[in-house]
């Protein structure tokens, strides 16, 4: 019913199911799980169905109850032949699920990226296998965890881990970078206990003899 | 032609949700808008205290749902104005007595005889959220100049957007100009940089609310009064005018508050 990968949950509807005994299968497993979902998004896999609008609107719905988003509908229907579009693992994920572990994997920087627009709140998480940018704030309370560069197009208040998976060359930018917390790798920064006076303009920070080091961003 | 039901939310508690959603239900009716108020705060009612109609419950929300009485005779009109009543909820019963789909269908019922429905949503973001957000059309967010309700109500809007609620308006009580001009309070400014939602009102810290409110009358009623003013100008941009927003602070805060204005706009586009 419910498959969790690498790359996010996935909703699986056995063919052999009516789609109203679908929904109430699945409402009843998102019950069960209380609000570890709330603010995710799934991908739906309908296997060699054609699912029709009402159908999928009624998944939709069933999910939204829960506070979750059905990010992408994939109902290709499969085995005719090679499926180009959507690619299972192309598709971005924002989950609820548990921070990435170090696997002490090198990640290279042309790794996928994931390009949101929109702004995080409070609660709200992205983890992701890849490079992220936010066009948008990310508001203190929410998080940003991947195993690439993060990039935010706004002002960085919540919690960014870059490189998570051991990428210590990994970095995070941000127009206005006012980070609760901040990690690359395995290294953890936090904002001063005392205000202080920021630049004002962007700022860039990365991994320098064994610490966390905010600069302001010079392109050249 | 259906009405537009409006839930009253913040996430975090006391900062002024039932005073709010009383006043502008207040204000509405006076203005001759057929309005009805919805506490969803099941197990912990109040708005009915506050607007001073305890005393006339016989029948609540949870009896309406469970078909125990017809919707008209569970609503209580108002002792002081025309066209406006309270749904109230039951006091005995726990937030779980409901459902937000049997929420979803009350609002629907009730918007088809009202201009305006308010939902007086409890704290937090559980059960008793999901239910007063269930049937809403639009939202409207109370917070106060505090860290900590500004991150609440910051949650809130998230999970707002998630019920395709996607343009709630923003009210910011118990502001204190003086607090402010010192810098021991949260500017407006500072507030709608986080949020970036409308701001359709700016309720100034007042005393007067506090005794309106033991007396169990709105203080709307009184409109020499700061907050009774601000809560009138929400009134009427409620109903689509353009009020300049009151002069709050001496340092002209008006035009500060036009150019934030007109900032929030863009970000939004």
């Amino acid at each position: 019913m419910l498959k969790g990968s690498r790359e996010g949950v996935a909703i699986v509807i056995d063919e052999a199911v009516s789609i109203e005994t679908a929904i109430a299968e699945l409402r009843a497993k998102l019950q069960e799980s209380g609000e570890f979902f709330r603010g995710a998004a799934f991908r739906l896999d309908a296997g060699r169905r054609r699912l029709t609008e009402e159908e999928r609107e009624a998944l939709s719905q069933a999910v939204r109850e829960f506070g979750i988003e059905l990010h992408v509908v994939d109902d290709t229907p499969r085995g005719g032949g090679p499926v180009a579009f959507p690619r299972r693992e192309r598709l971005p994920q924002v989950t609820a699920g548990r921070a990435a572990r170090g696997r002490g994997e090198e990640m290279a920087s042309e790794e996928r990226t994931l390009y949101l627009r929109r702004t995080l709140r409070s609660g709200q998480r992205v983890d992701f296998d890849g490079n992220v940018v936010i066009m948008g704030d990310v508001n203190a309370g929410a998080q940003i965890t991947c195993t690439g560069d993060i990039i935010v197009l706004g002002t960085l208040r919540g919690l960014a881990h870059a490189g998570a998976a051991g990428n210590e060359e990994a970095i995070v930018m941000a127009f206005r970078l006012e980070p609760t917390q901040l990690r690359i790798a395995h290294y953890i920064s936090r904002a001063p206990d005392e205000a202080e006076p920021r630049p004002v303009g962007p700022e860039i920070a990365r991994v320098k003899n064994d610490m966390i080091l905010i600069e302001a961003y010079d392109p050249r | 032609m259906a009405g537009k039901v409006l839930v009253v939310t913040s996430g975090k508690g006391g900062v002024g949700k039932t005073t709010t959603t009383a006043n502008l239900g207040t204000g509405l009716a006076l203005l001759g808008r057929r309005v009805c108020l919805v506490d969803a705060d099941i197990g912990l009612r109040n708005l009915d205290v506050v607007m001073g109609l305890e005393n006339r419950i016989v029948y609540d929300l949870v009896d309406v749902i469970e078909g125990q009485c017809k919707l008209r005779n569970a609503l209580i009109k108002d002792k002081r104005v025309e066209n406006l009543f309270l749904l109230p909820a039951a006091q005995t019963r726990e937030k779980d007595a409901v459902t937000p789909a049997q929420m979803k269908e009350l609002c629907d019922t009730l918007k088809q005889e009202f201009d305006y429905v308010l939902v007086d949503s409890p704290a937090g973001i559980e059960h008793g959220f999901r239910n007063a957000i269930a049937g809403a059309d639009d939202a409207l967010i109370v917070t106060t100049p505090e860290v900590s309700a500004v991150r609440d109500a910051d949650r809130i809007i998230g999970m707002l957007e998630a019920h395709e609620i996607r343009s709630p308006k923003l009210i910011v009580n118990r502001i204190r100009p003086d607090m402010v001009k010192r810098g021991d309070m949260m500017d407006i400014d500072d507030v709608i940089e986080i949020l970036a939602i409308q701001l359709i009102g700016v309720v100034p810290d007042d005393q007067e609310v506090i005794v309106a409110t033991n007396k169990g009358e709105p203080v709307i009623f009184d409109r020499r009064t700061r907050s009774g003013q601000a809560y009138y100008n929400i009134v009427r941009r409620l109903e689509g005018e353009d009020v300049p927003f009151m002069q709050i602070g001496p340092d002209g805060f008006v035009e500060r508050l036009r150019r934030l204005l007109s900032r929030d706009v863009r970000r939004r586009a």
